[in-house]
C-alpha cells in the first residue's frame, strides 16, 4: 500500500458476495480489496456480468455482503445496525443506470427531489416554503429549468431524467456516490452534458465517486484510478493514465484493444478474445481469465492469484505480472 | 456512382393524435455495390425510420411516406406490391435490429428460426433448411449442436450472432444493420464486427451500418452520412468526415465524445437538445444550437454544398466552419 497520511474515505477489504442459485454458488464479487480517497473518482470497468454493479450495491449494503469489510470514514459499514445504516445512507448514495426505470412515473420532478428530504426528515411536512426553496436550489444545481417543477418523468428526455436522479441523490448532501452506468442510456451529446455536470458537482461539493461503466473512454475521462474487473475479481488497478499507457494484465490489454478508435487512419491491432465470460457459478480455482488468455500456462489454473504491486500504486493479478510489466515498460 | 440503391427526397411523417412528427425531411443519397455506408445520428434523428422505409416496414398508420423514391436497381421499393416486397425482404435486403433480446422468438429454437427464412424464400424442405441453418450457425461462430436450443439459453453476443445468421441466411445483397452492437460489450462487439466484416467480404455484400459510435464507423465504413432532425447534414468518405468535417453539428458530435487517444479535462457538449420533431425550427434545423447562426440560417433551409466530388455539407457557413 502506498502511504496515505489521511485515512481513505472508503476502504474495502476482502469483500465477497455470493448468491445461491439452483445451479450452485454464484461468486458475483470474490475477495475484492481497494480504497478510494476523498474527492477522487475510482472507475470500475468490466464486461456485463462481471459483478461491477453487485460490488457497488454490496458496498452500500443494498446487498448484504457474504463476508469482508467496508470501512467508510473508518466506520465499519458491514457492522452497522439498521438505524446506523439509515443514517449512513445519507452520506453514501447511488445513481442508477436507467433514468427511465428508476423514477416513479407518478411523481412530479419536485416530488421526486423532495422525497428523500422528507423521508430523512430534513424538512417538516408543513414547511412547504422551505422545502420548495431547497428543491429549487437542487434543480439549479443539476441544471433543471424551474419551469419543469411540475412535470412528470414521461414528459422529459433521458438527459433531464438523469438530472432528476442526480438531484435526488445530492439532496441529502452525500460524500460518496456510486454511479452505476449513469450515462450509458444517453445519447452522446447529452452524455457529454451529464459528464460535465458530474465533474462540476464533484469540484463544487467535494464528492467522491465510484464510477461503474463498461465505456472505457468515459472512465478514462473521469477517473483518477481505474479498477478492471473480471468475473468478480479485480485483475488490475492503477491510475487512469498508467492503465492506458502501460496496461499489464492480458485481459486489460484485450479490453483496451477492442475499443474501436474514432480515427480511420489508425489501423486497429485487435487482440480478439475467444469465447465469452465463463460462468461465475462454482468457479474453478486459479486465474479466471486463464481459459481465454493467450499467455496461459498450466500453473495459471492451479492456484488463486492475488493482486501484486508491480510498481507503486499499480496492482496486477497475474502470475506473470512482473514479466509483463517489465516488457510493457520497455515498450 | 452506380445505382445499386438510390434514395431520393424521401419525406416520412407520423400522424399522431396530438401532432405530426416529421421524421424524415428530404433524404437523398446513393450507395454503390459493395460499399459500407455509416449512418450516424442521435436518438430521434430518423435513422431507424430511414432503414424501415427502405425495408417497407413503416407502420401505417401512423406512418405516411409523403414523397420520394427508394430505387433498388430499377425498382422503386415504395411502389412495388406487398407480395414483391415480401420476396425482396430477407432475400435481397435484410435487416439486423438493435436489440437481440427482443428480435428473436422466445418459443422457437434458433435453428428453426434460421430455417424459417430459408423455407420461406428458397422453398427448401425442412431437412435441408435445418442443415443450412446449422451451416449458418457455424458461419457466425456458434456450434451447430446448439441449433436445438432456445434464445434464452444464449448470451447477448450469441443472440446477436443468431440474428445476423437469420439476416444472412439467404445471402442478401444489402444488409441494413441498425445498431447491431450497441447492446454488446466491447470484446463481444469486436467479435461481432469482425464476423460481419468477414461475411461482407465473402458474400460481397453492401451494408448500411446505423450507429452512434464513431469508433465503429471509423473502423468499418467507406462512406458516412451524418443525420440530424430528419436531414442528412453532411456526407462524405470516412476520411473526409473524420479529418475535414465541416458541419457545426458533426464537429459538436465529435467534441462530445471522450477520446482515448487525447486528453481533455472537459468535454464540449452541443448546447441544448435535439429539436422536437413535431415542432421543427424553420430554416436550418440546427440553427438554435449553432454558434455560427446568422439571420439567413433561420430563414432558409440550406442546400447541400459540394466540397469535393464526394463531400457534401448542408451549411451556408461551411467555409468559415472548416477554417477553424
Amino acid at each position: 500500500m502506498s502511504e496515505h497520511v489521511k485515512e481513505p474515505l472508503l476502504r474495502v477489504e476482502h469483500l465477497k458476495k455470493y448468491f445461491n442459485t439452483p445451479a450452485g454458488t454464484l461468486h458475483a464479487v470474490d475477495d475484492v480489496n481497494f480504497t478510494i480517497n476523498e474527492g477522487e473518482t475510482l472507475g470500475v470497468v468490466g464486461e456485463s456480468g462481471c459483478g461491477k454493479s453487485t460490488m457497488g450495491r454490496t458496498i452500500l449494503r443494498l446487498h448484504e455482503p457474504t463476508s469482508g469489510k467496508v470501512y467508510f470514514e473508518g466506520k465499519d459499514v458491514t457492522a452497522c445496525n439498521k438505524k446506523e445504516l439509515n443514517d449512513l445512507r445519507e452520506e453514501m448514495q447511488i445513481i442508477f443506470q436507467d433514468p427511465f426505470a428508476s423514477l416513479n412515473p407518478r411523481m412530479t420532478v419536485s416530488e421526486a427531489i423532495a422525497e428523500p428530504l422528507l423521508i430523512r426528515k430534513k424538512f417538516d411536512k408543513k414547511d412547504k416554503e422551505g422545502l420548495q426553496k431547497r428543491v429549487e436550489e437542487i434543480m439549479d444545481l443539476v441544471g433543471l429549468a424551474r419551469r419543469l417543477v411540475n412535470s412528470y418523468p414521461h414528459e422529459l428526455d433521458g438527459g433531464r431524467r438523469q438530472r432528476i436522479g442526480i438531484g435526488r441523490v445530492l439532496a441529502l448532501r452525500p460524500k460518496f456516490v456510486v454511479c452505476d452506468e449513469p450515462v450509458s442510456a444517453l445519447d452522446v451529446s447529452i452524455q457529454a452534458q451529464i459528464l460535465n455536470l458530474m465533474q462540476d458537482l464533484q469540484e463544487q461539493l467535494g464528492l467522491t465517486y465510484m464510477f461503474i461503466t463498461h465505456d472505457l473512454s468515459v472512465v478514462k475521462h473521469l477517473s483518477n484510478d481505474i479498477a478492471v474487473m473480471y468475473l468478480g475479481q479485480l485483475v488490475e488497478k492503477c491510475s487512469a493514465k498508467k492503465l492506458f499507457r502501460n496496461p499489464v494484465h492480458p485481459y486489460t490489454l484485450a479490453l483496451l484493444s477492442a475499443i474501436p478508435i474514432p480515427d480511420p487512419d489508425v489501423k486497429m491491432d485487435r487482440i480478439l478474445l475467444e469465447g465469452e465470460l465463463t460462468s461465475p457459478i462454482n468457479p474453478t480455482p486459479g486465474c479466471r481469465f486463464a481459459k481465454r488468455c493467450i499467455y496461459a500456462k498450466p500453473e495459471c489454473s492451479q492456484k488463486n492469484v492475488d493482486l501484486v504491486e508491480v510498481e507503486p500504486g499499480h496492482f496486477v493479478a497475474c502470475i506473470m505480472a512482473k514479466d509483463f510489466h517489465a516488457k510493457a515498460s520497455e515498450a | 456512382m452506380s445505382n445499386f440503391l438510390t434514395v431520393k427526397d424521401l419525406v416520412v411523417r407520423y400522424d399522431t393524435d396530438d401532432a405530426v412528427v416529421r421524421a424524415l425531411n428530404g433524404v437523398s443519397f446513393s450507395m454503390a455495390e459493395g460499399e459500407t455506408l455509416g449512418l450516424v445520428g442521435e436518438t430521434g434523428a430518423g435513422k431507424t425510420t430511414l432503414a424501415r422505409s427502405i425495408m417497407g416496414l413503416i407502420p401505417s398508420p401512423p406512418g405516411v411516406i409523403e414523397s420520394g423514391e427508394v430505387l433498388y436497381g430499377e425498382e422503386d421499393l415504395l411502389k412495388v406490391s406487398e407480395r414483391r416486397m415480401r420476396e425482396i425482404r430477407g432475400k435481397h435486403i435484410s435487416m439486423v435490429f438493435q436489440d437481440p433480446m427482443t428480435s428473436l422468438n422466445p418459443v422457437m429454437t434458433v435453428g428453426d428460426q434460421i430455417a424459417e427464412v430459408l423455407q420461406n424464400h428458397e422453398n427448401l424442405h425442412t431437412k435441408e433448411a435445418q442443415h443450412r441453418a446449422c451451416e449458418m450457425l457455424e458461419m457466425v461462430g456458434i456450434n451447430a449442436d446448439r441449433a436445438g436450443e432456445y434464445p434464452h439459453q444464449f448470451s447477448g453476443g450469441m443472440k446477436q450472432r443468431v440474428v445476423i445468421a437469420i439476416a444472412l441466411a439467404c445471402r442478401p445483397r444489402l444488409l441494413i444493420a441498425d445498431e447491431p452492437t450497441t447492446a454488446l460489450d466491447v470484446t463481444i462487439q469486436a467479435q461481432v464486427l469482425e464476423i460481419m466484416k468477414r461475411l461482407r467480404q465473402e458474400l460481397n455484400m453492401t451494408m448500411m451500418l446505423i450507429t452512434h459510435d464513431l469508433g465503429v464507423v471509423a473502423q468499418n465504413c467507406d462512406n458516412v452520412a451524418i443525420i440530424y432532425a430528419g436531414e442528412i447534414v453532411e456526407y462524405g468518405t470516412v476520411h473526409e468526415i473524420f479529418k475535414e468535417r465541416a458541419h457545426p453539428y458533426t464537429i459538436g458530435l465529435f467534441d462530445s465524445i471522450p477520446k482515448l487517444n487525447e486528453d481533455v479535462t472537459r468535454l464540449k457538449p452541443i448546447l441544448g437538445l435535439m429539436p422536437d420533431p413535431t415542432d421543427l425550427p424553420c430554416g436550418c434545423k440546427f440553427h438554435d444550437r449553432c454558434q455560427y447562426c446568422t439571420e439567413e440560417c433561420k430563414a432558409h433551409v440550406p442546400e447541400m454544398s459540394q466540397l469535393s466530388p464526394t463531400h457534401q455539407v448542408r451549411c451556408i457557413h461551411w467555409k468559415e466552419v472548416a477554417a477553424k
